[in-house]
């Protein structure tokens, strides 16, 4: 602890940088060498059904173009060499240049799951705080039944059902596609095509939030520092909002930091289900057909979110709880000091 | 007229395995302006029975039979919202831990300006501040400008207790009720609190309900000594009387 209080600050941004550069090193490996000693052949992902009447020259001499006939260190070298410039090779699948294929995707991953974060931050919060103001009262019951319901449903189950109910039985909304053919542009289209992956990603993951909002204002409310406060002439409601809320805010922001990539990553799922254009479907698509350089993208892109999703959780604590930042300013005065 | 009656007070816990008996049959009165000690062993129910009066018991503890008058009006069957305006004006309270009556996440000095601002919602934020650090001088907390903005952790347990009182005295109670207050800090900063309360008992004039376990701590503040074992109120007297017959027994 005291080694630790002594360093300059920007060398913990360094050794931040060098944790940050060595998880992604280990995690490109691991992808690469994963997803190559898959059964399968990529060469189905590039010429599709034509495999089958290729002789095994054509197939050797195709191998060899697109670089797969090397020993794996070989092949990662290349590519990491191309990494390196920003050169990530080309989509098998698409024959296209895989940065191209992934920037026509990304705003709809993002948008769809940039809307369910918020949702499922600001629902999470409302519903907890509700549950622990009328706590084992029969609101609460209900609300905590119908949660862990919900939260137990698998997303792609939850997904075909809602697409059962709410296009093919009241043909409401459509069950397929980020918006209809010939209307790109139209804002209402893409509304009504977001509504129900939305709501399968925030379904699916709300009360996993809400619950943990729960339980930790719970803990709160038996706390000591609640009878003062009551003593005040504090109503429950207002200690809860007041007090208990301010204690575990620190705790569910940063939660809710880490839970970021997570639930993005929970949009893979409805999106493969509603076949909207977003990077999960890409991350699906590239894993069965072994396009590799796709598929080593999507998941270096996945994973560097998780680890900057954790960085930033860990700043945010520091930030917020004024414990642990007090606690950094004396470290710092005493790096002053010497 | 006296501050504050009890009468014939029951306190039971509900609990599935059965009904427990905290508090049983306790009657006393508090006269204005006097520190009554009331003592007795761990888990005798001092604590429930303070708590059964500002009605601050856990769920499943409810006042089985009897009654309580504040300046002569009962108030046993008062709603929570009744209570809240008791609490915020005339009832007060100081635990027995200090750092953990005291929110962690907010500074002391947001802490006491909350009780202040309960009372007078119209206060400047200059006046609210000026309040604030009147209210840490009046209970001798060295320089109280600076520690307003502290949080509980970077105080003592003295300095802490302190602060726990000043908020209690925000609202300019009729009952300060004091639970063990001393039970958790050193012997001298002990002395400093007990002397702390009887120099505010003077200021202020309010009445002490000071709940120990201790004799010592009893003898240096009491006016008056309440003494519980499981749950009755047994004997209840001058101070001196008392001790001197406590002594009396002994020997």
């Amino acid at each position: 602890m005291r080694r630790r209080s002594l360093r300059k600050p920007y060398i913990t941004i360094i050794e931040e940088l060098i944790k940050f550069a060595l998880s992604v090193f280990l995690l490109s490996v691991l992808v690469f060498t994963l997803a190559r000693l898959a059964p399968g052949d990529p060469l189905y992902a590039y010429y599709g059904e034509r495999v089958e009447k290729m002789s095994g020259q054509e197939q050797e001499a195709a191998r060899e173009r697109l670089g797969l006939d090397k020993p794996i260190p070989v092949q990662y070298m290349r590519w990491a060499k191309g990494a390196a410039h920003g050169d990530f090779g080309i989509s098998y699948q698409y024959k296209r240049d895989v940065k191209e294929v992934i920037a026509g995707r990304i705003g709809n991953t993002l948008l769809l799951g940039g809307l369910g974060f918020v949702m499922i931050f600001i629902l999470a919060l409302f519903l907890g705080l509700f549950c622990a103001w009328r706590e084992d009262k029969r609101a609460d019951r209900v609300v905590c039944r119908i949660g862990t319901l919900t939260s137990c449903i698998p997303d792609f189950w939850l997904s075909l059902l809602l697409i059962l109910v709410f296009s093919v039985w009241l043909g409401w909304l459509p069950s397929s596609g980020a918006y209809s053919v010939g209307a790109e542009k139209g804002f209402a289209d893409r509304v009504r095509h977001l509504i129900l992956p939305l709501a399968v990603v925030v379904l699916g993951h709300l009360w996993y939030y809400a619950y943990l909002v729960r339980n930790r204002l719970l803990e709160e409310t038996r706390a000591d520092y609640v009878l003062l406060a009551r003593m005040k002439g504090l109503s429950g409601k207002q200690v809860l909002y007041r007090h208990c809320l301010r204690n575990v805010m620190p705790s569910y922001l940063s939660m809710m930091a880490i839970a970021f990539p997570h639930i993005l990553g929970g949009t893979y799922v409805a999106e493969t289900v509603f076949s909207y254009p977003g990077i999960g479907t890409l991350a699906y698509e590239s894993a069965r057909y072994q396009d590799y350089n796709l598929l080593m993208v999507v998941s270096l892109m996945t994973g560097i979110l998780v680890i900057l999703g954790n960085m930033f959780a860990k700043i945010l604590n520091e930030r917020i709880d004024p414990r642990m930042r007090l606690k950094r300013e004396a470290q710092k005065e005493e790096v002053r000091g010497f | 007229m006296d501050v504050l009656t009890v009468k014939n007070l029951s306190v039971s816990f509900y609990r599935p395995t059965g009904e427990i008996e905290a508090v049983k049959n306790v009657s006393f009165s508090l006269r204005p302006g006097e520190i009554l000690v009331i003592m007795g062993d761990t888990g005798c129910g001092k604590s429930v029975l303070c708590k059964s009066i500002v009605k601050l018991l856990p769920d499943i503890a409810r006042i089985k039979t009897g009654q309580i008058f504040f300046q002569g009006k009962e108030i046993t069957d008062y709603t929570e919202k009744g209570m809240q305006e008791l609490r915020g004006t005339s009832f007060s309270m100081v635990f027995q831990n200090p750092m953990t009556a005291l929110n962690p996440c907010m500074s002391v000095g947001a802490q006491i300006a909350e009780a202040v601002r309960l009372r007078c919602p119209e206060i400047s934020r200059r006046e609210l501040r000026n309040r604030v650090i009147e209210l840490l001088e009046l209970v001798e907390l060295d320089c109280p400008k600076e520690r307003a903005g502290q949080y509980p952790f970077q105080l003592s347990g003295g300095m802490a207790q302190r602060c726990v009182i000043a908020t209690a005295l925000a609202a300019n109670p009729a009952v300060l009720f004091a639970d063990e207050p001393t039970t958790s800090l050193d012997t001298e900063v002990q002395a400093q609190i007990l002397d702390l309360f009887l120099e505010l008992r003077e200021k202020m004039g309010m009445a002490v309900i000071f709940i120990t376990h201790n004799p010592k701590v009893a003898a240096r503040v009491a006016d008056r000594v309440a003494l519980m074992r499981a749950g009755e109120l047994y004997r209840i007297g001058d101070a001196e009387e008392i001790f001197e017959e406590t002594i009396h027994n002994h020997h």
